[in-house]
């Protein structure tokens, strides 16, 4: 890849972000959040996003981007009121905005026919407001490199005569770092300056270090230029269009073409730049300027109040507010190759392996838990524990930013189908492997999309059943048993099972006289080749919906469940393996195996006396717990380690919650105790395994597996199931 | 047909020879990773009797497949000469349990013989080629062809 390219990259990643903040933060105001800030990250969100595609030279993004930024700058200066008509809009404007990106990252452009549209309404929007501002005029806010987000320092100039023809400006210009990165160049810009008119310019080397302190790749420079020309000041900043997320420049008229700006009534450059750098003493000056905006001839703006935190130089003058707090700054993140966080991740693992042997081996030693040495090796634990979950949570990531998409997904659906929704997202912030959030978008997607076309009515038909005329879905995440389940629900009409099953027998996917429980007629929808809409629609129903997302769900190693209430709706059950994660774990024996059963799906672990444990059947048994029954699970004859069956009342008996079949009792030969075990993936190497979830290492450097507890208690009916069934339709 | 083939692919190959089950093996030696010794495995459940189970190498999990038994000889009884030899398959690393390393072989790669129509199925899918040394036969193992198929995960 070349360079270019990379930055590419780079600049659709950010733009990913930016299009994140910016729904996010429509959608905060569209809830009724009136914070000021909001708008402002709005608009700053579309305004980098203009800045980034510029310097590609995406020009139909650049140009949709800029009547987009137009609006919300009135927004944002009060000029636009924002109702909650506008909200809908702008909401369809990011929509807009999306595609267009989406389709520069192809190489393409937006689609035409929805821009103009689009672009209509934000103007009429615009041109609507109480009044018109070229957006020149305004202060800019702007995200420096760091993320720190400066205001405004807003300059109060004296009131100026009338400008004589020929103005003088003074212009200073100093570039950041970044600026050269960029492949940009100074002298370039300050070139093209000179065409507008003639120039002074003067280099301000002030912050050019001692030798030794000299790092190259800095930009120490900065240069004043005086231009005499009959220019406006958007002319001026025009040449800093593209560099100007990477430099801060100022740009004043000079009341007295003779008069230099240190003498005359002017705002003292140096000074305001002085006072500004000495609000960030940390800070290298040139690394992170901050950025000064001057708004010349209006001087009825109001001014940002002074804090004493900046030391201003002219206080009758100049008014400066500095960066707000460092809330902002901790937001910043930095990029990493994930191969890195992988190669850390792996050798993480190690360390806790090998600390695992270490304290096995000094164990072995005779050396008491209390000695020096024991004490030292319980530090090393903690420490090493720490170091782990630190280094598990770098790579792991909130379902928020696949959730976020969501939005405007439920938006196209509803509006495709004409029915109101209204989308409620939970356990935005459970976190999950990336590896997992990047594939559950596609299966989240389908399922929204099922349960707004299939699932919810119509507002008329919503109506005449007593329900509110605004369907409801909800998305949700939580972490269960080991897992990360993923909740997608509606209010809607349920399963109409009548209709399946007829569906299914029409397709020959049944036989017309199957039995079937409730449960089994939900889960014909999972059947290849099944669809309940009549009418073959865009947004579902092409016959190739639930089969799909179990498919590639069950590629993730997950599952899939539905269960529905007729009337009161549907809601599917998605549960992933957390691919890379630590897991506390309960070490078991197992015919001579060591086996790893997830803490979290353990109720109570317990030697039942003989007199609990009651026959069932030919080789099923249940265990009396509480005035409960519940299956007994021998884990061993499940997985095939051994055809004899334990006797539950001689080993140990493990409660578990499993999502398929309810509560279980699996029986074990012995249990070792608990630990925390790293979880290392059997498919990377081989293919999923029955029943088992995944493989770690332990203490002594032997794999053991983990079980999978709900695959093992669906495995556990099955085998009897399939042995039952025939002789029970030769009955019937 | 094929003889431009040939003459165009006319750069030495080298290969890691070995034993199992009586008989003389090898795989392309860029396919090998290691060459450890045999340690005990963890069994895996509902898996086909050739896979032995899977072993801690460094932090990863690897599978380790009986190579006799795979090729349908009887099976190779693990002892402390016992080898495991980690190859390389696309992205994933696999682990022989053979006999013995017996030699690296450096070929031309006229050397290599069709295998001819034996009776034998597995010897059919998984031997590429066979190659004669001095009065030794050597076959070549496909070791692209040794995992089960992958179910389930054809996405």
């Amino acid at each position: 890849m070349d360079e270019l390219e990379e930055i590419k990259v780079t600049f659709f990643q950010e733009c990913d972000e930016l299009l994140g903040d910016l729904e996010s933060g429509l959608l905060s105001i569209d809830a009724g959040d009136t914070e000021p800030e909001l708008v402002n990250a709005i608009f700053r969100a579309v305004h980098s996003v203009k800045g980034g595609a510029g310097a590609f030279g995406l020009e139909a993004l650049v140009r949709f981007a800029h009547v987009f930024e137009t609006l919300l700058d009135n927004v944002r200066s009060g000029k636009t009121p924002l109702e909650s008509d506008l909200v809908k809009v702008l909401l369809r404007a990011a929509d807009v905005l999306a595609d267009h990106v989406a389709a520069a990252k192809l190489g393409g452009e937006g689609d035409a026919a929805a821009t103009t549209a689009m672009v209509e309404e934000l103007e009429a929007w615009t041109s609507g407001g109480p009044g018109l501002a070229p957006p020149a005029l305004q202060a800019d806010v702007q995200p420096n490199e760091d993320g720190i987000v400066f205001k405004p320092v807003t300059l109060t100039l004296p009131e100026f005569e009338d400008a004589p023809k020929e103005q003088v400006w003074i212009i200073t210009f100093q570039p950041m770092d970044a600026l050269y990165a960029r492949a940009n160049e100074a002298g370039l810009l300050i070139r093209e300056i000179e065409r507008l008119g003639k120039v002074e310019v003067e280099l301000l080397d002030d912050a050019l270090p001692v030798f030794d302190n000299l790092e190259p790749e800095t930009a120490y420079f900065a240069w004043k230029v005086r231009l005499k020309a009959d220019v406006t000041e958007e002319k001026i900043r025009e040449v800093f269009e593209f560099v100007e997320d990477h430099c801060s420049t100022t740009i004043v008229r000079e009341t007295s073409p003779t008069a230099l700006a240190e003498t005359g009534p002017g705002p003292d450059i140096a000074a305001i730049l002085a006072a500004a750098q000495a609000a960030y003493p940390e800070a290298s000056p040139p690394l992170t300027p901050p950025r000064i905006e001057t708004v010349a001839a209006e001087p009825d703006l109001p001014a940002e109040p002074a804090t004493s935190a900046v030391a201003v130089a002219q206080p009758t003058s100049l008014r400066a507010s500095p960066a707000p707090p460092a809330e902002k700054a901790n937001q910043a993140t930095i990029r990493v190759d994930p191969e890195r966080i992988d190669k850390l991740i792996d050798l993480v693992g190690e360390l806790v392996i090998n600390q695992a042997m270490l304290a096995q081996r000094v164990a072995g030693h005779g050396f008491a838990a209390s000695s020096d040495v024991g004490r030292g090796l319980d530090e090393l634990e903690q420490l090493t524990r720490d170091i782990q979950d630190s280094v598990m949570a770098i790579r792991a990531q909130p379902v928020k930013s696949v959730f976020q998409r969501m939005p405007r997904l439920v938006r196209e659906i509803a509006g495709l189908t004409g029915k109101q929704v209204r989308l409620v997202t939970d356990g935005e912030n459970t976190e999950v492997d990336k590896t997992v959030i990047e594939r559950i978008s596609e299966p989240i997607t389908h399922m929204l999309r099922n349960a707004i076309d299939h699932g919810l009515e119509t507002a008329e038909d919503r109506a005449a059943a007593g329900k509110p005329s605004e369907g409801t879905v909800r998305l949700a995440a939580l972490h269960r048993g080991g897992r990360i389940v993923i909740e997608v629900g509606d209010d809607g009409r349920g399963i109409n099972r009548p209709r399946v099953r007829q569906i299914a027998i029409d397709r020959g996917l049944i036989a017309a006289d199957a039995q079937l429980t409730d449960e089994e007629v939900d889960n014909l929808i999972f059947l290849p080749g099944f669809s309940t809409a009549s009418q073959v629609s865009d947004i579902s129903g092409r016959g190739v919906g639930m089969d799909v997302v179990r498919k590639s769900v069950q590629g993730l190693g997950g599952r899939i469940s539905i269960s529905s209430r007729p009337g009161l709706g549907s809601n599917f059950t998605l549960s992933l393996p957390l691919t890379l994660a630590v897991l506390d774990g309960m070490v078991i024996d197992v015919a001579g195996q060591t086996l790893v059963v997830p803490l979290t799906a353990i109720v109570e672990s317990l030697r039942p006396a003989a007199s609990e444990v009651k026959k069932l059947g030919v080789q099923g048994g249940v265990l009396a717990v509480r005035d409960a029954y519940v299956p007994l699970v021998d884990i061993g004859r499940v997985l095939g380690f051994q055809s004899a069956e334990i006797n539950p009342a001689e080993g140990v008996v493990l409660l578990v919650d499993s999502e398929v079949g309810g509560r279980a009792a699996l029986v074990a030969d012995s249990i070792h105790g608990q630990r925390q075990v790293v979880i290392k993936s059997l498919e990377s190497n081989y293919q999923q395994v029955p029943g088992i979830a995944a493989a770690t290492i332990l203490g002594d450097g032997r794999v053991a597996l983990i079980l999978d507890v709900d695959a093992l208690v669906a495995m556990s009916k099955r085998e009897p199931l399939r042995m039952h069934e025939p002789s029970i339709q030769a009955a019937e | 047909m094929n003889q431009p083939a040939i003459t165009v692919a006319n750069e030495r190959r080298e290969l890691t020879s070995f034993w199992a089950g009586d008989q003389e093996y090898c795989v392309d030696i860029m396919s090998v990773r290691e060459i450890r010794g045999w340690s005990a495995a963890t069994p895996l459940p509902q898996s086909p009797s050739y896979m032995r189970g899977v072993i801690n190498l460094r932090g990863a999990v690897l599978p380790i497949m009986d190579l006799a038994e795979r090729l349908d000889l009887p099976p190779t009884e693990p002892s402390e000469r016992s080898v495991i030899i980690v190859v390389q398959v696309g992205e994933r690393l696999v682990g022989l349990l053979v006999d013995a390393v017996s030699d690296i072989l450096s070929i031309n790669p006229e050397q290599i013989q069709p295998t001819p129509d034996v009776g034998c199925d597995q010897a059919k899918a998984f031997v590429r080629g066979l190659i004669t040394i001095d009065d030794r036969m050597v076959s070549e193992i496909a070791v692209e062809r040794l995992l089960p198929e992958l179910e389930g995960l054809a996405a």
